[in-house]
């Protein structure tokens, strides 16, 4: 019992119309890494949420180093040691990297701001960890990776004893993430306790030493890693078992229905051409920041082009914003769903219906109530969506929940080629075989699905084909037969060769 | 180390001293100083012209006089977009303000004792409006707005009705220190300015709750799972708001020697003007106070310089409502530009050289 630094005890949360955590223990020792597992709206968040002070609980009692603490701030637990990478960036754009990992306790010199001072510190905060970041750089210039490095730096600069990563890794790099792993082993030896919540699994091997699942809010179990199995750990998830993470149909492809021809739009949209068939599912690989969201968006008619052309069905059409493309058929749903995904404070009925107001209203703009709730009740129950009622607030669903929100609502109407950009990010493995399996009966439907993804098991699991891109530029293009991680992983990677060819040659 | 990237060298030793300039430059909201003080240089070049007097000693003395008010309230509305909030209630604080001083003086207190009583009932209407807009949540515009009315009310109600008469002989004094009187050849007014101006500079760029204001307006959230103390920090901005709007009331009394109930009619709206145009932005998170002295300045050289050009009202009023929409419409482009510019210099490329990792 001794070593325990956090016991939480039937603690139980609730929010409006859901009981988020029921009757909930948890345990943490210091020096070990815990996984927090559970399917979107589990309550994962929820319970750190409590732990790290920024909701109260409804019920149960905490212990921290061994202390009883009834009521917890973000300050407080702060000042005990508790520090916690939020799921959703919580940054401030306005600042600086350094004036973001320092706000709420700013070093002062006679009671002046030493941003001099700060500077330094975080630099070597950032150094110590090796994140490669000018702490001068405004965040808000930033791209969302490099975001959440400065949210990690952020939570590791306090020196803290507990710390709470809440899906830290899901806009980093593969290279950024086996360096966060490095990070985590330091700060284990150290004798930190970390929780550790993320919904791709194949991370756990790599850092974790017990699992503890949650499932609707109550605890299901704790387990040593080493003694368990990922299956068993998905059973536990879903309450049952998952036989294929990655199910696969086979179609036969047939005649086009999708082609981009000579794409140019800004830097990272350079003369991109592709082909979409008929009953396959075309992914694009990539690094972050390899311009994937850039040519969805250009070819959606969200940024615009410079030139190229788009074809469906064999016939040209114009986009120039995005109301064209949906009109012709071609829907994007969109990375970043708090960005760009959904209007968080409008109803979840209200952003499923809203780019299917056409259908919905008649030719008077009257919007029809029954085809409203009817679209959104289908939707919610194809995608089974966790929420009260369809009349709450966008930004009360788990994240995952919210994802599965955007996805659906392009899916209430029958387009002819559907783009994903990066659909399972921070969604769980049932949920994403969820997403797997619509995205196959949209293959079969005749329906092109574009999909693009950062995650290459997913890519080599579910798509027919795989375009690989790199700077702005599609590097190769690869039959899913052919494919492996290692060849996709050399073609995304074709720019940062050049660069440090370049900076070698500079540094000789 | 050293990484030569379209142009852009990142040194990491030299990083420091050649940093300097570029701190400045990526203070927020420079950008638009620089381009709006460019603007007020041409303004005053071609009123210059347009006639020879507007340059002279004693119009710029006036004009300077002229634009203390704009300045002193753009300061306190400043403060309150930069944490993402509006002060509606300026101007009847400037009004209600002028009205307490004058009628107490009046009646006989001493001009210091009203002055002082003056300030505290202003800044009462500050921590009103912090409390109702951190505390109880109302929308700013909405608390604003009542409290806005409510301090006309009571810029009406103190002398029943009436404008005062005139404060009289014993307030001599203070008529000197706030708007007739001369210190090293410049008057009071621009003296007492240029002290507010330096103090909340100050405070706002090298403190703590400077900075706090600032992370504020630019992600509430962020700043309250930081620590910052949210309520505290809106109250301060709008009591800052309410100080200078009283330090106008007085200026406004010390002026015409007599409390009016509608003085400061508009100035919220004012100060808002100062304050976008100097590169405040609405959004809050954004804006420097050396900006709001140039806004402030635009806003006066037009008034001055249309009404010396023989302008009638209507057409300054038409002229200045467009500058307003122009210097926000450039600043809207000059941001589009640097994100496009961003984009091809590889802002996605991060500055230091690319680890190597082998895991
Ligand atoms: N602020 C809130 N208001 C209302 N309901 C909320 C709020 N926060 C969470 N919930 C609800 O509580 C439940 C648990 O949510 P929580 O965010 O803890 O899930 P999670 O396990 O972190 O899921 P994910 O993996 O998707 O992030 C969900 O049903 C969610 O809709
Ligand atoms: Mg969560």
């Amino acid at each position: 019992m001794g070593n325990y630094i956090v016991e939480l005890e039937n603690i139980s949360k609730s929010f409006p119309g859901v009981k988020a955590l029921d009757q909930v223990s948890f345990t943490l020792k210091s020096g070990e890494v815990l996984g927090l597992l559970g399917e979107n709206g589990a309550g994962k968040s929820t319970l750190m949420k409590i732990l790290s002070g920024v909701y109260i609980k409804d019920g149960g009692s905490m212990e921290i180093f061994g202390k009883k603490v009834d009521f917890l701030t973000p300050v407080t637990a702060q000042k005990m040691g508790i520090a916690i990478i939020n799921q959703e960036l919580n940054l401030c754009d306005h600042l600086t990297v350094a004036q973001n990992i320092f706000l709420g306790r700013e070093l002062i010199t006679n009671g002046i701001l030493s941003d001099k001072h700060m500077n330094a510190e975080a630099h070597k905060i950032l150094e110590k960890f090796q994140i490669d970041i000018n702490p001068e750089t405004v965040v808000g210039d930033l791209p969302v990776s490099k975001k959440q490095l400065v949210e990690i730096a952020k939570a590791l600069s306090t020196d803290a004893k507990i710390l709470i990563m809440d899906e830290p890794t899901s806009a980093l790099t593969s290279k950024e993430i086996n360096n966060l792993f490095a990070i985590i082993k330091r700060l284990k030896a150290q004798g930190c306790g970390i929780v550790y919540i993320s919904h791709r699994l194949e991370e756990l091997q790599y850092i974790v030493d017990r699992v503890m699942i949650l499932r609707d809010g109550k605890y299901i179990t704790t387990m040593d890693f080493k003694a368990t199995t990922l299956s068993e750990i998905i059973s536990y998830m879903v309450g049952r078992e998952i036989t294929e993470k990655f199910p696969r149909v086979e179609e036969k492809v047939g005649e086009e229905i999708f082609e981009v021809r000579n794409l140019n739009a800004g830097r990272m949209v350079r003369n991109i051409s592709f082909s979409l068939y008929k009953g396959e599912i075309l992914g694009i690989a990539g690094l972050m920041g390899a311009g994937r969201t850039e040519t969805t968006r250009a070819i959606f008619g969200a940024d615009p082009k410079e030139s190229g052309q788009i074809f469906i069905d064999g016939e040209e059409v114009r986009i120039r914003r995005p109301m064209d493309a949906i009109k012709a058929g071609l829907v994007l749903v969109p990375e970043d769903r708090a960005k760009n995904g959904l209007c968080t404070k409008l109803s979840v009925k209200e952003n499923i219906t809203l780019p299917n107001l056409d259908i919905i209203a008649s030719k008077l703009g009257l919007v029809n109530r029954k085809k409203e709730e009817k679209i959104t009740e289908t939707s919610i129950k194809n995608f089974d969506i966790k929420l009260a009622n369809a009349e709450v607030l966008a930004d009360s669903l788990s994240g995952g929940n919210q994802q599965k929100v955007i996805v659906s609502k392009w899916l209430a109407r029958n387009s002819k080629v559907i783009m994903f950009d990066e659909p399972t990010r921070g969604i769980d493995v049932a949920s994403k075989v969820e997403i797997y399996q619509i995205m196959n009966d949209l293959k079969s439907k005749g329906i092109g699905v574009l999909f693009v993804s950062s995650e290459l098991p997913e890519i080599l699991g579910i798509s027919d084909r795989i375009l690989v891109m790199a700077d702005g530029k599609i590097t190769k293009e690869l039959d899913v037969k052919d494919a492996t991680q290692d060849l996709i992983l050399e073609y995304a990677t074709k720019f940062d060769k050049k660069l440090d060819s370049r900076q070698e040659a500079i540094e000789a | 180390m050293k990484l030569n990237k379209n142009g852009v060298t990142w040194e990491m030793e030299k990083g420091k001293k050649q940093s300097k300039l570029k701190r400045i430059m990526a203070k927020r909201g420079m950008g638009q100083v620089i381009t709006v003080t460019i603007g007020l240089v041409a303004l005053v070049i071609v009123f210059g012209f347009l006639n020879p007097y507007f340059l002279t000693g004693r119009n710029i003395s006036n004009l300077l006089r002229q634009i203390a008010p704009t300045l002193l309230t753009g300061i306190g509305q400043s403060y309150v977009l930069i944490t993402g909030n509006i002060d509606l209630s300026i101007g009847s604080v400037v009004g209600m303000s002028c009205m307490i001083s004058a009628t107490l003086m009046t009646k006989g207190v001493n001009p210091w004792v009203a002055v002082i009583i003056t300030y505290l009932a202003a800044l009462f209407m500050g921590l009103l409006n912090g409390k109702l807009i951190s505390k109880a949540k109302l929308p700013a515009f909405i608390a604003t707005l009542g409290t806005m009315t409510i301090a006309r009310g009571i810029a009406q109600i103190v002398n029943n009705n009436y404008n005062t008469d005139s404060i009289g002989e014993a307030a001599e004094g203070f008529m000197e220190f706030f708007y007739y009187g001369k210190t090293l050849g410049l008057f009071n007014t621009i003296w007492i300015t240029m002290f507010i101006w330096l103090i909340f500079n100050f405070l706002l760029s090298r403190t703590r709750t400077g900075r706090h204001l600032y992370a504020v307006g630019s992600n509430i959230h962020a700043s309250h799972l930081s620590g910052v103390n949210i309520s505290s920090t809106i109250t301060k901005a709008y009591m800052v708001s309410a100080f200078c709007s009283a330090t106008v009331g007085l200026i406004t009394t010390a002026t015409s020697g007599m409390g009016t109930m509608d003085a400061g009619n508009g100035y919220e709206l004012y100060a808002v003007a100062a304050s976008v145009i100097g590169g405040v932005s609405t959004l809050g998170g954004q804006g420097i106070l050396l900006g709001t002295v140039i806004g402030a300045s635009i806003w006066g050289v037009l008034q001055n310089g249309l009404q010396f050009a023989g302008a009638p009202v209507a057409i300054r009023n038409i002229v200045i409502g467009i500058i307003v929409i122009i210097t926000v419409l450039l600043d809207i482009l000059v941001r589009l530009n640097k994100k496009a510019g961003k984009a091809k210099t590889g802002a996605e490329k991060s500055h230091f050289p690319v680890l190597k990792h082998k895991f």
